[in-house]
């Protein structure tokens, strides 16, 4: 008797192998309304990761592909192929959205979770590296020859804020026609240091806004334990009371990991509505490259989970159709709300108004079966927001709120003027980003092509974030910064456990 | 409920073209919004050079789509003047005014002669029709043998409609007077219509419903004395919409597509 298979094969792509990293085929398919990513190495044998939670959604955001936008310019040239050519390669789909300076590898603590393997220098010596002032400004001037006028760029680390020369760092970018940079920390310095945040609240300046990209995993003790090793609760509140005071804006960074923190989105959701200096939060599913704690890659979690998780535990205000996919980089990739509020979440009168509900986000951003157009104007003001240099507070960011803002009029017939009423739109609005980036198991070249968040190298190139945390890009340049040899990071799968040896990092590597 | 057919059509066609309406509906009149009219014009098989009749065109985005995506030679109709004249102004801002017209007229006694379309739709405003199988006569009359009629609308199982959307304010939402969809299909049937399919759209529905709750919110938060100005009382209205959130859910009220063909001969 025949048999069906269990599963709906539904694409062909290649990634990689999570231990040796040779480019090998994948397949994708569908099972229990789950999306899997499958692969064999010839050597290493099969692996299979599960990529996207809610089939339906996968598969509906494929219209949400925008395309893609050429640089002025690219670093490397096709040898190898995707993705062992980066970066950027001539066949790269798109321009850099963001473009991320990572200053050092050293950092104030020593997280369990950490994609980026930092920490303080361990027993065996600095092996680590520090990019020099002169370093930092090669980097951005390889950005701006390649983006002529960048949307923002991301200080990163390592922890940035404990390097020297970080504000005249800051000073470099906004003295070229970068619009915007954002400052990725733990909070430890702005929480102890009111100084040194004046200093950056001193350059968040009317069209060179600085925002603060912030760590901020949950408000449990248990979340901060399990993630960062030490409980950083009142650091972290302490760091968005300084930089509320400095007039600074922060967007709410959440890595979130099965078992550990899911059940807090909605509370981190709340939190950031509730404090003033927050504008808009990101989650990201915690990334299995670099150093983390041994995972299932079949039960990952995913962006549609995270979405499903803020529409369950923040029902009176969220749907998961209030998110849409980003159409710049891969559709699911990445996926944005907006929404206008007022008040405190606590206050009885607090308002709160995703805007998607607000008009047919999808009628502007598929580009597939849309032939004509609804309005080009509100389309572009769209593709700005749904987009992943989209930050709150930038001049791009304002402008394009006040766009859709306007395209909520209903025209001149209308008795209230609502652009009108909702002129101070840049003040409330708030953005959410769930953002899903790739390791080793799950890395698709079909979506990395297309990525556009990428990491600046010390040399000029311009290499795809998830290229770079998967493909060994991260461990070519610390070895080539710190001199000192670098193994090829293995992630910590349960899979994987007879075949793993520790490296200095804390992170794995292949024993053999 | 009973309501004078003659109030209703003059309440409907107040309230569609009021500025409250606006206000809360944008100008998106329909759910489903362009992907469901794009569903609906491909069912409808519309292709270049075919006359189409868009019944309560309203603003005209449909009938432009029809013109713009597919090709079509069109005629929107619509019972506000206010609403004709905007979507003739926006005709000519696409530079389709070649391709479609608009005029003021009444669905229940089509200005146009027998079998002048090959294809005639009507989106979501069948329900606010008070004589339906009178309306739904002329549109089976317009159309030419071998050509198709189109609908989306709302359905309701109206004995099992909660009371807050049976009042007379509630028939801006469509709701009070909408049918089952058998009894949509009967109507169609009884024109002398062949049924080619019905597809349920309920997800459209429910999400016009946040929509609208969404705009109530926000005027609310930014403009709350100019919305009670136009008489609407933001405290009274969440229930209803509350409501109708609720019967979508429970299945008492939903939205239909439905694509029927009158036989040649």
């Amino acid at each position: 008797m025949t048999q069906d298979r269990d599963e709906v094969f539904v694409e062909m792509t290649r990634s990689i192998c999570p231990v040796c990293k040779e480019v090998i085929d994948g397949e994708v398919n569908i099972r229990h309304d789950q999306v899997f990513l499958r692969k064999r190495c010839a050597e290493h044998g099969e692996f299979e990761a599960r990529v996207y939670g809610d089939a339906q959604m996968y598969v509906e955001s494929m219209r949400f592909n925008k395309p893609g936008t050429l640089p002025l310019r690219t670093q490397t040239e096709v040898s190898e192929g995707c993705p062992k050519d980066c970066g950027l390669c001539p066949e790269h789909k798109q321009h850099a959205c963001l473009g991320i300076i990572e200053v050092n590898t050293g950092c104030n603590l020593d997280c369990p979770i950490c994609f980026a393997d930092s920490g303080s220098p361990r027993e065996n010596g600095p092996d680590g590296y520090s990019i020099t002032l002169e370093q930092c400004a090669t980097m951005l001037d390889a950005f701006v020859a390649a983006e002529g006028e960048p949307e923002v760029v991301m200080f990163s680390g390592g922890e940035p804020t404990i390097h020297p020369h970080v504000l005249g760092m800051i000073d470099l970018a906004q003295e070229r026609p970068i619009r915007a940079v954002n400052l990725n920390t733990n909070g430890i310095r702005l929480a102890s240091d009111r100084r040194f945040v004046a200093e950056l609240g001193r350059r968040n300046r009317p069209g060179r806004p600085v925002n603060v990209y912030l760590q901020f995993d949950g408000l449990e003790a248990q979340t901060h334990l399990a993630i960062r090793g030490r409980d950083l609760r009142e650091t972290k509140q302490r760091a968005l009371d300084n930089c509320a005071e400095a007039g600074l804006t922060v967007t709410l960074v959440a890595a979130i990991e099965k078992d550990v923190n899911e059940h807090e989105i909605g509370a981190i959701v709340r939190h950031g509505l509730g404090h003033p200096a927050v504008r808009s939060i990101a989650f990201q599913p915690v990334t299995h490259s670099g150093r983390h704690v041994e995972f299932d890659p079949l039960t990952r979690l995913t962006n549609s989970d995270v979405l499903h998780a803020i529409a369950a535990q923040l029902p009176q205000w969220f749907r998961a159709d209030d998110f849409f996919p980003v159409p710049c980089c891969f559709p699911t990739c990445r996926s944005i709300t907006y929404l206008i509020t007022q008040g405190h979440p606590d206050d009885p009168d607090f308002g709160l108004v995703p805007i998607p509900r607000l008009l047919q986000v999808e009628d502007h951003l598929d580009y597939v079966s849309n032939r004509v157009v609804p309005d080009h104007d509100i389309r572009e003001a769209l593709e700005k927001l749904w987009s992943a240099s989209a930050f709150i507070g930038t001049a791009t960011n304002d402008e394009r709120l006040t766009q859709v803002a306007a395209a909520l009029d209903c025209a001149d017939a209308c008795g209230v003027n609502l652009p009108e009423a909702v002129t101070a739109i840049t003040d409330i609005a708030f953005m959410i980003v769930v953002q899903d980036f790739q390791d080793p198991y799950t890395l698709n070249v079909r979506q990395l092509k297309k990525c556009c968040v990428e990491e600046i190298t010390p040399d000029g190139r311009l290499i795809p974030f998830c290229a770079y945390n998967s493909v060994g890009y991260r461990e070519e340049v610390r070895e080539q910064m710190s001199g000192v040899a670098v193994a090829p990071v293995v992630p910590n799968a349960h899979q994987l456990q007879p075949i793993l040896a520790a490296t200095p990092y804390g992170s794995k590597r292949s024993s053999s | 409920m009973t309501v004078d057919p003659d109030v209703a059509k003059a309440c409907c066609v107040t309230s569609y073209s009021s500025d409250l309406v606006s206000l809360l509906l944008g100008e998106s009149y329909h759910p489903g919004g362009l992907d469901l009219t794009r569903r609906l014009l491909t069912l409808l098989e519309c292709t270049p050079g075919q006359r189409l009749l868009d019944v309560a065109s309203g603003r005209g985005t449909t009938a432009l789509m029809a013109a713009a995506e597919y090709g079509a030679q069109v005629e929107g109709l619509d019972l506000a003047r206010a609403n004709v004249a905007l979507a003739a102004g926006a005709a000519s801002a696409r530079g389709l005014a070649d391709r479609v017209r608009f005029r003021t007229g009444d669905a229940e006694c089509l200005p146009f002669a027998d079998a002048s379309f090959d294809v005639v739709l009507c989106e979501c405003a069948l329900c606010t029709f008070p004589d339906k199988p009178t309306a739904t006569r002329e549109l089976a009359r317009v159309v030419a043998p071998g050509g198709r009629v189109g609908i989306t609308d709302i359905t309701a199982d109206r004995d099992r409609l909660p009371e807050e959307l049976t009042s007379v304010a509630a028939w801006v939402a469509c709701v009070a007077d909408a049918r089952p969809t058998a009894e949509y299909l009967d109507l169609l049937t009884d024109a002398g219509l062949v049924i080619r399919s019905s597809e349920d759209h309920r997800a459209a529905v429910e999400r016009m419903v946040a929509q609208i709750s969404a705009r109530l919110d926000l005027l609310r938060m930014t403009s709350r004395a100019r919305l009670e100005e136009l008489g609407l009382d933001v405290d009274r209205a969440r229930p209803v919409l509350e409501a109708a959130r609720r019967a979508v859910e429970d299945g008492v009220v939903g939205y239909s597509l439905i694509v029927a063909e009158k036989p040649c001969a």
